[in-house]
C-alpha cells in the first residue's frame, strides 16, 4: 500500500515536470537571480560581479532619471487604462441590443488587438509623419496647426498613448459585451417598472453588475501598461528627452545599452514590486467592493 | 415616442459606424499607402485612393528583405510553442486537478505567483541564464524559453475543474493510465479551451518582439516583428520608402487578420473563459 502511494506521488510529479522545468529555469530562477544582481555591480563582460550591497538602490533613489521614469510610467498607466476602459464600455453600450451588421463592426473594432504591435506602430509612425502624415493633414484640414507628434517632448507620450488605446479598446469592448449580455433582463425590467430612466438604469443596475469585468480589465490593462515596450521602441525609443521612457524602458536601456546590470536589476525590482503590490491591493480591494452575483 | 426611438437608433448606428471607421482606418491607410508611388505619397494633401495603384510595391518589398524567412521563423516557432504548451499545460492542469500529491498546494501557489510577476522584468536575468545554457541565437532557445505559459496552465486548469472526477475514477477502473485518461477522456471534453489556448498562444508568439529580439542577434533567426522593424530602420531608411514599408507591414499583418477571421468564434469564446477565470 505504501509503495503504491509513493508511486502515485511520483507519477503526479512526473506530470508536472514538463511545465515546472521551463517555469523554474526561465521564471523562478531568473526572479531570484535578478534580486541577487541588484546587489552587485557588473557589466556583462567581466568574470566577477562586485557585491555592493544596497548601493544600487541608494543611487536609484537620488537619480532624477528614475523619478522621471516613475512619472512617465504613472502617466502612461493612467493615460492608457482610463481611456481604454471608458471607450471600451461606451462602445459596448452602443452595441448592446440587436442590430444588423453587428458582427462586422465587432470584427473591425477587435482587429487592432490581433495584429503585431510592431507592424501597427510602424503604420502609426507614418500617420504621425509631420509633413504629409494623415494626423497632421486632418489637423490642418480643420484649420489647426500640425504637431510634431513623436519629436516634441510635450506630445510624444500622447502619440504613443493613442496607439496603445487604439490597440486595446476593442478588446475591452468584447469583454464588456459578454458582461452586458449576462445581466439578467428581469433586473432591468424591474428597474423600468420602478420608473428608472436610461441613465438611472445604467448607474444603479448595469454598472454595479458589470463591476467584476471592469475590475478585471483595469488590472490586466495596468499590468500591460507597465510592460509596454514594442510601441515605445518603434515610435520613440523612450525619447525625446526621456518623455516616453517608462520604468521598463529605463531598465532595458541601462542593461542592454549602458551595460549597468546591477543598476538595471534594481529598476527591475522596482517594477516587480509595483506589479505585485498592485495585484495584492486589487485582490483585497476587489474582495470588498466588487459586486459578484 | 416612436420617432424618438427611431432617431436614437439612427444616432446609435451613426456613432458605431464612425467608431468602426476610426478603428479600421489605419489599416485602410496602410493598404492604400502601400500602393502609392514615392511621388504621390509625399504630396499634400494626401490622396484617399492612389491615382495609379502600384501593385509591384508588394513584390518589391517582399524581395527587399528575407521576409519569407522571417515568416517561416515566426510560424515555425509559434507552432512548436503551441504544441508544447498544449502538452505541458494539459499535464500540469491534470496533476493539479485530478491527481493527489503533497506539493499540490505549493505548486498551485507557485503558478499564482508567476501570474503576478511581469514577464518583462525578468528578461535580463533570463538572458544571462539562456547564455549559460548556450541557447542564445538558437531556435531551441526561442522555443524552450517560451514553452510554458502561466496563463495557459490557468486556462486549462479552469476547464479541468469543471470535469467530474468520477470520469477519472471510471477510467482507472477500466485500467487506463493517467496519460490515457488525460488525452482520450478529459482533453476531448475540454477541447474548446485547448482551441482558445492554441489560438491565443499562436497570435502572441507570432507577434512576439521584445524577448526574441534580445536573445537572437542572427538575422536568419529573426521573427517577423523584428525583421519588419529592421527593414523599417535600415531598408526603409526611416521613412524614405514609405510605400515599401507599408507594403511590408501589410503582408506581416495579413496572415493574422486571416487567422482572426477564421478563428473569431474561438477568440470570442476566449473572452468568456477569461472572464470566468478572473473570478478565480
Amino acid at each position: 500500500m505504501n509503495r503504491f502511494r509513493l508511486g502515485g506521488e511520483l507519477k503526479a510529479l512526473l506530470f508536472t515536470l514538463p511545465a515546472m522545468v521551463p517555469l523554474t529555469l526561465f521564471w523562478f530562477v531568473p526572479l531570484g537571480y535578478v534580486v541577487y544582481l541588484s546587489f552587485t555591480e557588473w557589466d556583462f563582460m567581466s568574470p566577477d560581479k562586485l557585491f555592493v550591497g544596497l548601493d544600487n538602490y541608494r543611487n536609484l533613489l537620488v537619480d532624477p532619471a528614475f523619478y522621471q521614469a516613475l512619472r512617465v510610467t504613472a502617466l502612461f498607466c493612467l493615460g492608457s487604462v482610463v481611456p481604454v476602459i471608458v471607450i471600451g464600455l461606451s462602445l459596448a453600450l452602443l452595441f448592446n441590443g440587436r442590430m444588423r451588421a453587428g458582427a462586422f463592426y465587432r470584427l473591425l473594432m477587435f482587429s487592432p488587438w490581433v495584429t503585431p504591435t510592431v507592424a501597427v506602430s510602424i503604420v502609426w509612425s507614418w500617420i504621425y509623419e509631420p509633413e504629409v502624415g494623415l494626423a497632421n493633414s486632418v489637423l490642418r484640414g480643420v484649420g489647426l496647426e500640425g504637431i510634431r507628434w513623436l519629436q516634441d517632448p510635450q506630445w510624444a507620450l500622447v502619440g504613443v498613448l493613442i496607439v496603445t488605446v487604439w490597440k486595446s479598446a476593442g478588446w475591452c469592448m468584447i469583454f464588456y459585451l459578454v458582461a452586458l449580455r449576462n445581466i439578467p433582463s428581469d433586473l432591468l425590467e424591474a428597474a423600468e417598472l420602478d420608473g428608472a430612466g436610461g441613465w438611472r438604469k445604467l448607474v444603479s443596475v448595469t454598472l454595479p453588475l458589470i463591476s467584476p469585468t471592469t475590475f478585471f480589465l483595469v488590472i490586466v490593462q495596468f499590468i500591460q501598461a507597465m510592460q509596454a515596450y514594442d510601441q515605445i521602441n518603434v515610435l520613440t525609443q523612450g525619447g525625446p528627452a526621456g518623455s516616453t521612457r517608462t520604468l521598463l524602458y529605463l531598465y532595458y536601456q541601462s542593461a542592454f545599452d549602458a551595460f549597468r546590470i546591477g543598476e538595471a536589476s534594481s529598476v527591475a525590482i522596482a517594477l516587480i514590486v509595483g506589479c505585485v503590490l498592485l495585484s495584492l491591493v486589487s485582490f483585497f480591494v476587489g474582495r470588498r467592493t466588487v459586486h459578484y452575483s | 415616442m416612436r420617432a424618438a426611438n427611431r432617431f436614437a437608433a439612427v444616432l446609435r448606428n451613426l456613432l458605431l459606424a464612425a467608431a468602426a471607421i476610426a478603428m479600421a482606418f489605419p489599416f485602410y491607410w496602410m493598404a492604400t499607402s502601400a500602393l502609392k508611388t514615392n511621388d504621390e505619397i509625399w504630396r499634400f494633401p494626401p490622396t484617399l485612393w492612389p491615382q495609379e495603384a502600384l501593385w509591384s510595391n508588394f513584390a518589391d518589398a517582399w524581395q527587399a528583405a528575407p521576409f519569407a524567412r522571417y515568416m517561416f521563423n515566426s510560424v515555425f516557432v509559434a507552432g512548436t510553442i503551441v504544441v508544447l504548451q498544449i502538452l505541458n499545460s494539459g499535464m500540469m492542469a491534470y496533476a493539479l486537478t485530478h491527481m493527489r500529491f503533497r506539493l499540490k498546494g505549493f505548486f498551485t501557489a507557485l503558478v499564482l505567483v508567476g501570474y503576478m510577476v511581469p514577464a518583462t522584468a525578468v528578461y535580463l536575468p533570463g538572458y544571462v541564464i539562456l547564455g549559460k545554457l548556450h541557447l542564445l541565437n538558437t531556435y531551441a532557445g526561442l522555443i524552450v524559453s517560451n514553452s510554458v505559459s502561466v496563463f495557459s496552465i490557468f486556462l486549462i486548469r479552469q476547464a479541468f475543474l469543471q470535469v467530474s472526477h468520477e470520469l477519472v475514477e471510471a477510467g482507472k477502473v477500466d485500467g487506463a493510465s493517467h496519460l490515457r485518461i488525460l488525452w482520450t477522456i478529459i482533453a476531448p471534453l475540454t477541447r474548446s479551451s485547448f482551441a482558445v489556448l492554441a489560438l491565443i498562444a499562436f497570435i502572441e508568439q507570432y507577434n512576439n518582439y521584445f524577448w526574441p529580439m534580445l536573445i537572437t542577434k542572427d538575422p536568419d533567426l529573426q521573427l517577423v516583428s523584428a525583421g519588419l522593424r529592421s527593414f523599417f530602420v535600415e531598408g526603409g531608411a526611416y521613412g524614405l520608402k514609405w510605400p515599401l514599408i507599408m507594403a511590408a507591414s501589410a503582408f506581416t499583418i495579413a496572415p493574422l487578420l486571416a487567422l482572426f477571421l477564421v478563428g473569431q468564434r474561438t477568440i470570442m469564446r476566449s473572452v468568456d473563459l477569461a472572464a470566468g477565470a478572473s473570478k478565480g
